[in-house]
């Protein structure tokens, strides 16, 4: 039995110390976690940073929607990255949640970046990410449908009707039931999801979305539901119509263009017809590159980001990946010669950042719902909505 | 005393390789002081290796590894889910106690003045020791590093040395200047340095400088207190967030047993109870009817292709497997396209027809025709291959004596094959009831439990089960995700589908037989 005992011992101390490195914030490594995009363009730079700072860079591959979820399990256990790429949008939840560290910026680094950018990484004076990309949603029209953009709403709604009276053509289709796709039509006559404060920031007990502003707009775009002049369908159906030539106008993002590219169609970007002379405000979103609360190498990881990413090639190569607009200046200026990009760039500047804040997730259900009633004609506009906002209130003080 | 087979060195490899591995873990516990992991993991390594090695106890080799996982797999989580239904976790708790004011008082802000100092490090390397001077750029101030203290330095300093000549202080006292390799290979240790320098501290900000800095919270463990060092404003911990007088709550909050807190909203709050009725009866329903719509389809499809006679037996099969083999979430996904009621399929077929098609997103009962529509597609080949192995095991003689006795083919079905493959499956069919009733991906992916419900004072849509309703109060609440409450709604959920289960075991009789058997 000794002689036994022994003999496992030795064994399983052999394996022991075979036994590889867990894949974790670890002193004198850095960890990035970002998605598979984002990974390839990284990879490219990570012989020069690895050069210059001296330690070896390790990447891990996430789903991007899933790296804000994981990191609140992963990063508190010990287990997590030091940087992370995410979306201005889970700033809110992720400070609440302890997960994210300030990232201190020179007034130099600062400026190389466009504001909107900047500011949506902004949460109470502190900066938490390094933007990379922002994305926004624009009028996308089939130049053999609708040769060119209508400027006005009534100009839009005509060439809607035109279109959509042919067989097996619409004029114009959302992905619904949209929150995202359909805000820009509730916001041109004053619609709003929260109310904004230079001094207080968010304020999620004053919500507007059933505002005089948002009923009008979202009237106007619900006549041509009502009269069956757009059909009522979900992102994939939308781009699968266009993509084949039976759509006339989309609103979406440029997530879109590599498929439109890939089917050769001809197709134009520009802003949202405007209401009243009042151009629609989307929502834009800005993706960066973050910092773990839980990393082990703070300052290293601040270089990192700060002195190593923050570089006009680095932000080019993302957006040559995935066609959404850099936020570094120089970059964006070379992105911009693409007049898809530009035509993003054109809506996003009279667009709002998504409020940043934890209570956010109980404005989408409601909203959504109060969509789908609405433009499949089963309640109107203004009872909805109003229903709508009394729900997401009641959550917001729960 | 031991032979030397092959089987015994397998035996040996395994268990090393199976000691190997708790000797990592146990390190790692050991790190983290999860002492009571480490006490369950050293008596499960003394147990299996007991097991393995002893002579005796033939029937643990068998019974302990099963034993090990079904703890592991099945009874830990159950557990942990319990746990975290007494607790508040979820968004802003999500750290323990400890890690939310390590969190709170790291945090420092830059004084009025922030000044800002390009710094030198020197290592000693005999005595492994870091000396850090300090250079205010803007006025020439030179400061060193001494006891957690910048004390200012004259540059006529005798320890200050400009080798090279270019106005850059490049050794003190005889050691060299580090360079940024040097630097970034000691930056764990120059991060962790402090200099008090008037009322504030000089921290390292990055790779060539330090700056001025306050605390902004201190916490005191006495009091269990933490004080904004700004204001003066004291916190205390309250339902799992530091909060002052005022009620302000300090992020990050942290995790708190809470009680029965959950169940007893589960239980009080109007908007899970007003519609608890209308969703549970609904999710009954759909339970039964996905799994009588599916076994009478599959059954069906069975029989036909028990025929012998019948030709391209083998190529029918493969092709009603196919709805099986692709996965459900894509399936349900084409499937919504199909139902789209202005440009989908369905509809588009219906017009063809003369008809007018009909609202499958929109109208609450359509919506619920067609979900048992899309899980009948995606259900019956499960329900064929159980019904094909149930018919085969029906005896031939059973048949020839009922044709004998004049029965017709109805009668047979009604009376023999019906009653046999039922003995066979029942079990299988409640296993799938209890799986339909928490069938989450169908519901969710097809409408998100839509269609809304106009005038609705809850969120619950017209084809929201317990468990995507559910789903959505925890998941899309007015905070983001809690945990806690959404294991609190697992438990209750998991002891409704017990109950039910447990019921049609009693009801069906299906265990008899085994029971006989005992």
């Amino acid at each position: 039995m000794k002689r036994f005992a022994i003999l496992t011992l030795a064994v399983a101390v052999a394996f022991g110390l075979l036994a590889g490195t867990a894949a974790a914030s670890e002193p004198g490594e850095l960890l990035i976690w970002a998605d598979a995009d984002r990974i390839e363009v990284l990879q490219e730079f990570r012989d020069e940073f690895e050069e210059d700072l001296g330690v070896p860079i390790n990447f891990h591959e996430k789903e991007f929607d899933a790296i804000n979820d994981d990191l609140g399990v992963e990063g508190p256990a010990g287990e997590g990255p030091d940087v992370f790429i995410g979306a201005h949008d889970w700033l809110g939840e992720l400070v609440a949640d302890g997960l994210v560290e300030p990232i201190e910026m020179d007034q130099e680094l600062i400026d190389q970046f466009e504001d909107v950018g900047m500011e949506a990484f902004t949460f109470e004076d502190d900066i938490y990410g390094l933007p990379y990309a922002m994305e926004s949603i624009a009028l996308i029209y089939n130049r053999d449908l609708v040769p060119e953009a209508p400027e006005t709403f009534d100009e839009f709604a005509e060439i809607v009707r035109d279109i959509s009276d042919e067989d097996d053509k619409y004029g114009f289709a959302l992905p619904q039931p949209d929150p995202y796709h359909t805000y820009p039509f509730m916001t041109a006559l004053g619609g709003y999801v929260f109310g904004f404060d230079e001094v207080e920031g968010w304020n999620p007990y004053d919500v507007g979305l059933n505002n005089e502003g948002a009923v009008e707009g979202l009237s106007r775009l619900n006549e041509l539901y009502a009269d069956g002049s757009v059909p009522y369908v979900d992102f994939d159906t939308m781009e699968g119509l266009f993509v084949g030539g039976e759509l006339g106008m989309m609103v979406t993002g440029p997530w879109v263009f590599p498929a439109l590219d890939d089917a050769d169609i001809d197709y134009g970007v520009a802003q949202i017809p405007h209401m009243n002379d009042n151009p629609p405000q989307p929502f834009v979103g800005v993706q960066g590159i973050m910092i773990s609360s839980f990393t082990e190498n703070p300052i290293l990881a601040q270089t990192l980001v700060t002195e190593l990413m923050a570089d006009e090639d680095i932000m080019y190569r993302f957006y040559e990946l995935e066609p959404r607009p850099p936020v570094h200046k120089a970059a964006a200026e070379d992105a911009a010669d693409d007049p898809h990009t530009a035509g993003i760039l054109e809506s996003a500047a009279d667009g709002t950042p998504m409020p940043a804040i934890p209570e956010m997730s109980a404005v989408w259900g409601a909203w959504e719902d109060a969509l789908d009633l609405i433009l499949t004609q089963e309640q109107d506009v203004g009872p909805a909505l109003d229903d709508a906002v009394e729900l997401i209130e009641e959550e917001v003080q729960n | 005393m031991f032979s030397w087979n092959k089987a015994f060195i397998f035996k040996l490899i395994f268990l090393g390789l199976f000691n190997a591995f708790a000797v990592w873990a146990a390190i790692i516990l050991f790190v983290q002081r999860n002492y009571i992991f480490l006490g369950v993991l050293v008596l499960g390594v003394i147990v299996i290796n007991y097991v393995y090695l002893s002579k005796k106890n033939y029937h643990l080799k068998y019974i302990v590894p099963g034993t090990i996982f079904m703890v592991l797999l099945v009874v830990v989580p159950i557990f942990y889910t319990v746990y975290v239904s007494f607790t508040n976790y979820g968004t802003g708790n999500m750290l323990d106690k400890q890690q939310a004011i390590n969190q709170i008082t790291g945090r420092h802000h830059r004084p009025e003045d922030p000044r800002e100092f390009y710094f030198s490090a020197f290592k000693d390397e005999d005595t492994d020791e870091i000396f850090v001077l300090f250079e205010d750029r803007e006025d020439g101030s030179l400061f060193l590093g001494e006891d957690d203290q910048a004390v200012p330095v004259d540059p006529d300093d005798p320890r200050l040395e400009d080798t090279t000549g270019d106005g850059e202080i490049d050794t003190f006292e005889g050691l060299e200047k580090m360079e940024r390799p040097d630097v970034i290979q000691n930056v764990s240790r120059l991060e962790r340095k402090e200099f008090e320098y008037d009322d504030s501290l000089m921290r390292m900000r990055d790779l060539n400088r330090f700056a001025l800095y306050r605390p902004s919270y201190e916490y005191h463990e006495d009091e269990d207190k933490i004080v904004d060092l700004r204001t003066g404003e004291e916190y205390f911990p309250e339902e799992g967030h530091f909060v002052n007088a005022e009620g302000e709550r300090l992020d990050p909050g942290f995790q708190i047993t809470i009680g029965f807190d959950n169940y007893r909203r589960l239980i009080t709050d109007p908007r899970i109870t007003g519609p608890f009725i209308r969703v549970f009866i609904w999710t009954f329903q759909w339970a039964f009817l996905s799994v009588a719509t599916t076994f009478a389809l599959g059954l069906f499809v069975a029989i036909l292709l028990n025929d012998k006679t019948m030709r391209f037996r083998k190529l029918y099969r493969v092709l009603l497997i196919l709805p099986y083999a692709v996965p459900a979430f894509i399936s349900v996904l084409i499937w919504r396209g199909m139902f789209n009621p202005s440009v989908g399929v369905v509809n588009r077929i219906i017009e063809y027809m003369g008809l007018s098609g009909l609202p499958w997103l929109q109208n609450i009962f359509w919506a619920r025709v067609a979900l048992i529509i899309i899980n009948l597609w995606l259900g019956f080949p499960y329900m064929m291959l159980l019904g094909l192995g149930a018919l085969q095991s029906i005896p031939g003689n059973l048949y020839e004596a009922a044709a004998i006795d004049g029965a017709s083919r109805w009668q047979r079905f009604r009376h023999i094959t019906l009653p046999m493959v039922l003995v066979a499956l029942a079990p299988l069919l409640i296993a799938s009831f209890a799986f339909n009733f928490n069938n989450f991906n169908v519901i969710y992916l097809f409408n998100e439990g839509r269609p809304a419900i106009a005038g609705a004072q809850t969120p619950a849509g017209g084809t929201d089960i317990l468990i995507s309703y559910t789903y959505r109060l925890s998941f899309e609440a007015g905070r983001g995700s809690d945990f806690g409450m959404a294991s609190a709604v697992a438990v209750m959920v998991f002891m409704i589908t017990a109950v039910l289960t447990w019921i049609n075991f009693k009801y069906t009789g299906a265990l008899e037989e085994v029971k006989e058997n005992e």
